[in-house]
């Protein structure tokens, strides 16, 4: 039933990138996925879209808030902002994240045998 | 709450995320812009950028929905917009679906309301009837039994007895009989039943003198007072005496009651013994005492009474019965539930028949299937959106069926005999009702859904996106759609013998020699009061002097009085002993239907005496008393004797008095043939009839034989009786074709019902054979074709098409007789003379059923015979 939007990235991934992003200042969608291409060179390619499904989960699980207000282009703008629930739990998917790479890495990594 | 606030907000949510994504499309928009491209340019490729922004904007609300509920109710409006879009299909199948919810909903009312609601009084369950019984067979109470009962019994509340009775109420001088019940003071009180106006009877008023007070139903009040509210302690003259009016009932139930009028049930010292029985008695159990509890009471009860008074109680004890359905006879209530049986037959059939619809569609559908599941619907999805439509459609068709059980229900309720269901039933479609209704809608829309659903889900796309492609999923629906129709067929034919059963026990109850002529008589009652007489003497006096004006009315052959009529009983049972055989134990006598009746009574009902000879006028109270058996009594206790040279000992009645006389030889002069005395059913009985004039009664059924229609002399007759007597009225004045008439009513009930469902059903299965085999012929077209275009005729297309339909036809019979033979077993108690294989019922049933098949299937055959050859191999 799900369509699977962040195709090419793992489950949650596109949830976390949001968060950490969220973390350094509140932004509003556009915002949001113009600095998440930006930051990743556009070595990601997701589609500008598949942010509002994963940002209305978050809001959902409350893990951030989201506001009206006007742009400074004088635009009228929901501004996402992390709340102390969505702290928490970025920490955790990073901490979990960075196992999981160190992990990956190892397994990559050429080996002695 | 918080799904609440939830849905609340969810509106403000979605519009909330389309305002955002237009924005976002603006900005990217004009970002472009300001990189020098065009503004058409630049919005298509935001929207690039952007994805697919109604399926993101769904997804992205998907978040807030309760995933599979929602979806599957997006599933069934758009299953409704289909329908509209075939509203032929969708009419064929909504009222197919709409006869059988209908009929089931109609019919469940009369379940619940007769048989299942609760009674209308406060705490239903501790009311209860209280019976005495002996020998396993309950019966009547005996006064001086109900008032030790009630004065030794610690299980109930309270104990109130009755009896029914006529009342002659006497209005402007105009006499009219007024069924009566004659009640312990306490009753309505005790019952639950509120009064409208005025008071219950005083615990004082069940005494002789004090009991000349009254109650009325609100319907005798409003027909024969007007409603006047100053009813209340006025006089009404019932029998020619005063009572005071002391309380009207309420509206509504108690209306339905047998009687309409109440007086207080005073004993008479004479009245208070043990050996007469002609009680009614019920009770309240006191709380949280069990139906258990009061039984193991009332044994205490009884045998203590019996040690008390052992001549006439030894051996007899109480039954307590629920109050709920006491009344009701064992047949109506296997009626009814039969009934709702044969009802649930249709609506499985029509379920079947909507399914074959259904598959037929969805081998129509096929591309869109094909197409929605290359677009990634998974068959789990399809499954659900299939059986959505299905469920779109028994919704609409369970509305349609409410309104025509609505329908149904008022012809039923006309067609109910009356007084066959409790008068506490009130039959309408109520809440509990429409849940069933519901439920039978749902169990529908999922039954004749998910065959279909599950076939169209399993959908080979290759196949289905090629054109004209024919699949092997397209056969494998056909053999579905065939099994359907041998299923339909055997349902059919299990439900069709089932109602031939119906009409063949009722056609024979409808032939069968009742033993005297039913046409040309008219009859009635006159309910006169023993006190009236002063001796048996005054009694014949009077009987003759009206009779003899009733014979001399122009066009009246003979008139006869007796203590009973046919088959709405004698004078009940007498014990008895045949002289010169051992006398036994007085108590351990055998009985025997008993009547006294004047001389023209076997004249005037046509009842042949068949050795011997009949009553003479010369046989009178100080003749020598003489008395005709019938054949079950000659056959049962004069075997190997003359008959006629027998006498019969039976105690002389005394009028007015429930004890019997001191015993009398009669002598028996003559042999009767059988009459069904004791109603159509009763046979094999035997019976003793005696002069009237020899053992008068005073309240007597009066019988004349008349030249033309026995009901045009019914006025003639009531100004005859007036003329005699101006206070006195006829009580059921009927015909005796109209007795007849009417005790054959919860026969003709059940039969008209059934033949009705069972016709249903045969349409039903033949549209259903239909309809696969028209179907079968279309997707066959182009192998026809190639048939006749290799020299086939088209004789041999018509009969290989027939051939088809047949076989499925008869596979269907025979898979239904073993049905029809459970269905037969099931039914052979409430029958009259069945067996549960009735060859004649079955064998006819079975050939309408095929004969229909026939008919049904030559229209495709026929059509297929007309295939021309170039047209159809043209045709792909």
């Amino acid at each position: 039933m799900k369509k699977d939007n962040d195709r090419d990235l793992f489950p949650g991934a596109l949830e976390m990138m949001i968060l950490r992003t969220l973390k350094r200042q509140p932004l509003h969608g556009y915002a949001l996925v113009q600095h998440i291409k930006r930051t990743s060179n556009d070595l990601l390619q997701i589609e500008e879209g598949s942010l509002y499904p994963a940002l209305q989960r978050l809001l959902k699980a409350e893990l951030v808030k989201a506001d009206w207000s006007t742009s400074a282009t004088n635009r009228r703008v929901r501004i996402y902002k992390l709340t102390a629930a969505g702290k928490k739990h970025l920490e955790r998917q990073v901490s979990s994240f960075e196992r999981m790479i160190e992990g990956i890495t190892r397994v990559l990594a050429p080996g002695e045998s | 709450m918080n799904w609440l606030k939830q849905l609340t907000s969810r509106q403000k949510q979605y519009s909330e995320l389309s305002e955002e994504i237009r924005e976002h499309l603006d900005e990217k928009t004009e970002e472009l812009i300001a990189t020098g491209m065009s503004r058409q340019d630049a919005a298509a490729a935001a929207r690039r950028e952007f994805g697919n922004v109604s399926l993101i904007e769904e997804d992205s609300r998907s978040v807030w929905r309760w995933a599979s509920v929602e979806q599957f109710l997006s599933d069934v409006r758009f299953g409704f917009r289909i329908l509209r879009k075939n509203s032929g299909f969708a009419a064929v199948a909504i009222l197919t679906l709409a006869l059988g919810i209908g009929a089931n909903t109609a019919m469940f009312s009369v379940v619940y309301g007769a048989l299942l609601s609760p009674l209308p009084y406060p705490n239903p369950d501790q009311l209860v009837m209280v019976w005495s019984k002996t020998n396993g067979h309950r019966n009547s109470v005996s006064a001086g039994d109900f008032l030790e009962w009630k004065r030794q019994n610690s299980a109930f509340q309270d104990l109130v007895a009755w009896s029914g009775g006529s009342f002659s109420l006497s209005i402007a001088g105009r006499p009219e009989i007024i069924h009566a019940r004659i009640t312990s003071p306490g009753f309505f009180s005790m019952q639950g039943i509120p009064l409208s106006l005025g008071r219950d009877f005083l615990p004082e008023e069940a005494n002789v003198g004090a009991n000349h007070v009254a109650i009325m139903t609100h319907s005798l009040w409003l027909d024969r007072f007007g409603g006047d509210p100053r009813i209340i302690g006025q006089q009404i003259r019932l029998n020619g005496e005063s009572y005071t009016v002391v309380g009207i009932l309420s509206a509504g139930m108690p209306d339905r009651f047998e009687s309409y009028l109440f007086v207080p049930l005073a004993f008479t010292p004479e009245q208070i013994n043990h050996d007469v029985r002609w009680l009614a008695v019920m009770g309240r159990l006191k709380t949280g005492v069990t139906l258990q509890q009061a039984n193991a009471d009332m044994d205490a009860v009884t045998r203590r009474i019996a040690g008390d008074f052992p001549a006439s109680n030894k051996g007899w004890t109480a039954s307590v019965e629920p109050l709920k359905n006491d009344f009701t006879s064992r047949d109506t209530i296997k009626d009814l539930w039969l009934l709702l049986g044969a009802v649930a037959f249709v609506l499985l059939i029509a379920c079947v028949n909507v399914a074959n619809l259904l598959l037929s569609r969805a081998t129509m559908r096929q591309k869109e299937v094909a197409v929605r599941s290359s677009l990634g619907a998974t068959r789990c999805q399809l499954f659900s959106q299939f059986l959505a439509e299905s469920l779109a459609l028994a919704l609409i068709g369970g509305a349609v069926g409410i309104a025509l059980a609505w329908i149904l229900l008022r012809v039923i309720v006309v067609l109910l005999p009356p007084f066959s269901i409790p008068t506490e039933a009130d039959i309408h479609l109520n809440l509990t009702v429409l849940l069933f209704s519901l439920a039978a809608t749902l169990l529908a829309g999922i039954l004749c859904g998910s065959a279909p659903a599950w076939q169209s889900s399993r959908c080979n796309l290759s196949d289905a996106l090629k054109e004209g492609g024919r699949s092997d999923s397209a056969a494998g629906r056909h053999g579905l759609r065939k099994t359907l129709v041998v299923v339909e067929f055997a349902l059919a034919l299990a439900l069709l013998a089932g109602a031939g059963l119906v009409i063949h026990s009722f056609w024979k109850l409808t032939r069968v020699d009742f033993g005297f002529r039913q046409d040309h008589v008219l009859t009635f009652f006159l309910p006169i009061q023993a006190d009236r007489f002063s001796n048996p003497e005054q009694i014949s006096a009077f009987y003759r002097r009206l009779l003899d004006r009733i014979e001399a009315v122009p066009g009246i052959s003979s008139a006869a009085a007796s203590t009973g009529l046919p088959i709405l009983g004698s004078f009940g049972s007498v014990p008895f002993t045949i002289a010169g055989q051992p006398a036994g134990d007085a108590a351990a006598r055998p009985g025997t239907g008993f009547s006294a009746v004047t001389p023209e009574y076997f004249r005037t009902f046509g009842i042949q005496i068949t050795e011997g000879r009949g009553f003479s006028e010369q046989d009178v109270a100080n003749g020598m008393p003489v008395a005709i058996v019938n054949e079950t009594f000659a056959k049962k206790y004069f075997s190997g004797v003359d008959p006629l040279a027998q006498r019969v000992i039976v105690d002389q009645l005394i009028p007015g008095s429930p004890r019997a006389g001191s015993p009398i030889e009669w002598r028996v002069i003559g042999v009767s043939h059988d009459v069904r005395n004791g109603g159509i059913h009763d046979q094999g009985f035997s019976e003793i009839a005696v002069p009237f004039w020899q053992s008068p009664w005073p309240n007597a059924g009066v019988s004349l034989r008349t030249a033309g229609d026995p009901a045009g002399v019914r006025n003639t007759i009531a100004a005859v009786i007036q003329s005699v007597d101006s206070d006195l009225a006829l009580d059921q004045v009927r015909t005796m074709d109209q007795i007849v008439h009417e005790s054959l009513a919860g026969y003709r009930f059940a039969t008209v019902l059934f033949a009705a469902f069972a016709a249903v059903a045969l349409v039903l299965a033949a549209i259903g054979i239909y309809g696969v085999m028209s179907f079968a012929v279309a997707q066959r077209t182009h192998e026809i074709g190639l048939r006749m275009a290799l020299g086939a005729d088209s004789r041999h297309v018509l009969v290989l098409v027939l051939r088809e339909g047949m076989l499925l036809a008869l596979a269907g019979l025979v898979l239904g007789l073993g049905g029809a033979y459970f269905v037969g077993r099931t039914m052979n108690s409430v029958l009259y003379e069945a067996s549960a294989i009735d060859p004649l019922a079955v064998g006819s049933v079975a050939a309408v059923l095929f004969l229909s098949a026939v008919v049904a299937c030559y229209l495709p055959a026929h059509r297929a015979a007309q295939v021309d050859p170039m047209i159809a191999l043209h045709h792909e």
